[in-house]
């Protein structure tokens, strides 16, 4: 792990000196600490790492960077199924510091046999603005309607106008449009969003059922442990996705979109525990048998004290790397349920719905740019994947590095 | 011979709770959803214009059992299931199940076997290569393409082949059988062609579990092949593959033999994706169209039963191949036996 020190034999007085302390500093290193500085040496899930970040970023400021509202009432009439808009700088009539772009003009006339064609009017700049004012997005827009009326409940607050880019006149579609005139780019902003939130829900959901069910479990072995380790095998047996399928095709249709979104992220949580419990079980059992433990015992320390300051210090970090391991799955899973169309619902955008409609052979053939927010999926599976597997080489200290 | 016997009854035995534990969750989620079978049975009729009184929907209620107790409605289920192999009767289509599913379940079970093969084809010798040379190119490449098989889903697969298979030959090379085929009883140039069409949801299924196993064989070829034994063998002279079929690759094979029970875990997870965008008529896509359609709790009640009571029985298999093959094991349940 640390390199070992160069004896050159007449080794500079400060270089030894320096040796020294970095060496100091790795032996009195925290956990944490020592993780970080074993995950920074690997490069692909550094660089993984900062991609994620970036992903993470554009979820969260999705409303600032979404020039349109994502929904129906962002769409553009004018531009359906419309091509991607690449903003240019320099064309044969000359450069310029704002990326701009041509203006369309839909016309019909007896040339074109009355019908409406639609002309690229490359004289006719339009140039990008930033920080313009544009479409209202609530931060707080709480929806609930649950069946019954006593838990409605109706929210709207601090609104946001303000969006990173937009043009002088028109509109733009970086990653063009959809068959309504959708903007896929915002749609795709969104939706790295809701996969995110989905994923964050029901990894918090299996992990504090699988802190519960294997802490038991592992805490108090005997036949207790015999039993839920059974429940536990049997609902690994059943494959996840026909059971998510089943669970979801229960959801009334007249659900609104929000509670759909909470109730799948519920159900992705329900049967994402059994492999972390496994994990938390095994864990629990070896380290209760450990030296230490039976030292604190002796001391006089209670239960709750082990538990607390020796048992789960020594697995946290075996935790956290199982909660981002386990965070692709999520997102694979509401991705496939969205995708046959058992899971999220149009209104919320998804990666899963936005991938609904690329099936139809006239996307297949003519509108290939409903692939783009694919590319935005694989990119965040992979990068979970690869900081996720960096993160649990660095957290085991034989790792053979 | 009796303890093996003995070994071999006691994980029966196992196999058979832990279907029944399986069964209970896959009975109570049918039972979950929104109103039962006779009021949706009834409801249907009501749209094809026939009036339905509360008083008809408990006759019919009592008719299909269904006024008694949770518990007993499941006893009778599973030992319909267990003992005589009828799987019930379909909600909506009227129907039993048995005669809906037919050969699609086998069929569907059969493509997805195959995948599995076909992973484990490539993955094992692949795996054993790329862990036991150090070109680190070739390392970083399978790396990349085994997450690449987790990141990128089969359905993205699919599609993307879809995508090209349209473009370049003008057909999505989608369905099971040719139209000729597709109701004719089976015999040989039924299955030429069902072969001539089964191969591309065979490799896209086993796309991710070609992936998957990539990596568990190479990860665990390269545990073993650091470990003293094996040096111990070369210093004894061994080398190259004598050592490595003799050594490493034996010790490796345990994990995977059981690893494959979750492995078709995960392909039955595909089926019902791939089913749909290649328009597969097999049981994945009669489970879609029971859930996602008519909503028929029967129907995929049963499916997701047999999916799993498959993997259970692979499970169980493996466990017995295992304690065949690995005189450890052997020992361990002779010694305590």
């Amino acid at each position: 792990m640390v390199d070992t020190p160069h004896t050159s034999g007449t080794g500079n007085v400060i270089d030894v000196e320096a040796e020294r302390k970095s060496k100091e500093a790795y032996f009195t290193a925290g956990q944490y600490a020592l993780i970080w500085a074993r995950f920074k040496k690997n490069r692909s899930a550094m660089a993984a790492g900062v991609i994620l970040i970036i992903l993470i970023l554009m979820g969260i400021t999705a409303p600032f960077l979404s020039p349109y509202d994502p929904n129906i009432a962002g769409r553009d009439a004018d531009y359906q199924n419309g091509a991607p808009q690449i903003p240019k700088f320099w064309d044969e009539n000359g450069f310029s510091f704002r990326p701009f772009l041509y203006t369309l003009e839909r016309k019909r006339s007896a040339a074109t046999n009355f019908r409406w064609v639609t002309e690229v009017n490359k004289d006719q700049r339009r140039y990008v603005q930033y920080f313009v004012k544009g479409w209202k997005f609530y931060i707080l827009n709480i929806d609930l309607d649950l069946p019954g009326d006593t838990f409605d409940f109706r929210l709207k607050a601090l609104p946001i106008d303000t969006h990173l880019f937009g043009m002088d006149k028109g509109n733009i579609h970086l990653f063009g449009t959809e068959s309504a005139g959708k903007d896929i780019f915002s749609r795709t902003m969104f939706a790295i969003w809701t996969s995110l939130a989905v994923g964050t829900i029901g990894v918090f959901i299996g992990f504090v059922l699988a802190l519960m069910i294997g802490g038991v479990s592992g805490y108090a072995g005997g036949w207790v442990d015999s039993i839920l380790q059974m429940i536990t095998d049997a609902v690994r047996t059943v494959p996840a996705i026909p059971l998510f399928m089943a669970l979801a095709a229960m959801v009334p249709d007249e659900w609104s979109a929000q509670t759909r979104f909470f109730f799948i992220s519920i159900i992705l949580g329900l049967i994402g525990w059994p492999t972390l419990a496994r994990r938390i079980r095994t864990h629990l059992l070896t380290e209760r048998s450990q030296e230490y433990v039976l030292a604190a015992q002796l001391c006089g320390a209670s239960a709750g004290h082990i538990i607390r300051r020796h048992l789960l210090p020594s697995f946290s970090s075996y935790i956290i790397v199982d909660l981002v391991i386990s965070f692709p799955y999520m997102v694979l899973s509401e991705t496939a349920l969205s995708f046959i169309g058992l899971g999220l619902k149009d209104p919320v955008n998804s990666l899963g719905v936005l991938l609904q409609n690329v099936t139809k052979v006239d996307v297949l053939l003519n509108y290939q740019w409903y692939f783009i927010p694919a590319g935005f999926f694989m990119a965040l599976v992979l990068a979970f994947v690869f900081v996720g597997d960096g993160l649990r080489d660095a957290a085991d200290p034989y790792s053979g590095h | 011979m009796l303890q093996f016997s003995r070994f071999v009854t006691m994980r029966f035995i196992m196999a058979i709770v832990t279907l029944l534990m399986v069964s209970f969750i896959v009975f109570s989620l049918t039972e979950m959803v929104p109103a039962n079978c006779a009021e949706r049975y009834l409801a249907f009729k009501n749209t094809q214009g026939e009036q339905i009184t509360v008083a008809d929907i408990r006759a019919e209620e009592i008719r299909m059992g269904l006024d008694k107790p949770y518990v007993i409605r499941w006893v009778n289920w599973v030992a319909d299931v267990l003992v005589r192999g009828d799987l019930g009767t379909s909600c909506i289509l009227r129907v039993r199940v048995n005669d809906l599913l037919g050969n699609k379940f086998w069929i569907s079970l059969g493509i997805c076997l195959a995948s599995l093969m076909l992973a484990y084809i490539i993955a094992i010798p692949v795996g054993i290569y790329s862990a036991t040379t150090n070109k680190p190119g070739l390392n970083n490449f399978l790396r990349f393409i085994s997450y690449l098989g987790l990141a990128m889903p089969n359905f993205l697969l699919a599609l993307m082949i879809m995508l090209a298979s349209t473009i370049l030959f003008g057909d999505s090379l989608t369905g099971l059988f040719s139209k000729e085929f597709r109701e004719a009883a089976w015999s040989y140039a039924r299955f030429k062609d069902f072969l001539g069409h089964a191969w591309l949801p065979v490799i896209i299924l086993g796309w991710s579990a070609t992936a998957f196993a990539l990596q568990t064989v190479r990860a665990l070829i390269s545990d073993e092949y650091g470990k003293l034994y094996v040096t111990a063998a070369r210093a004894r002279g061994l080398s190259g593959r004598r050592l490595l079929w003799r050594y490493p690759a034996r010790h490796a094979l345990g994990p995977i033999i059981n690893s494959l029970g979750f492995d078709l875990n995960r392909v039955f997870n595909e089926l019902p994706i791939i089913a749909l965008i290649l328009t597969l008529t097999e049981a994945g896509a009669l489970l879609l169209e029971s859930l996602a359609r008519s909503n028929d709790q029967q129907l995929a009640g049963a499916i997701i039963f047999m999916l799993t009571a498959s993997i259970i029985g692979l499970n169980f298999f493996t466990d017995v191949l295992l304690a065949v093959l690995d005189p450890r094991i052997r020992r361990g349940i002779m010694g305590s036996g």
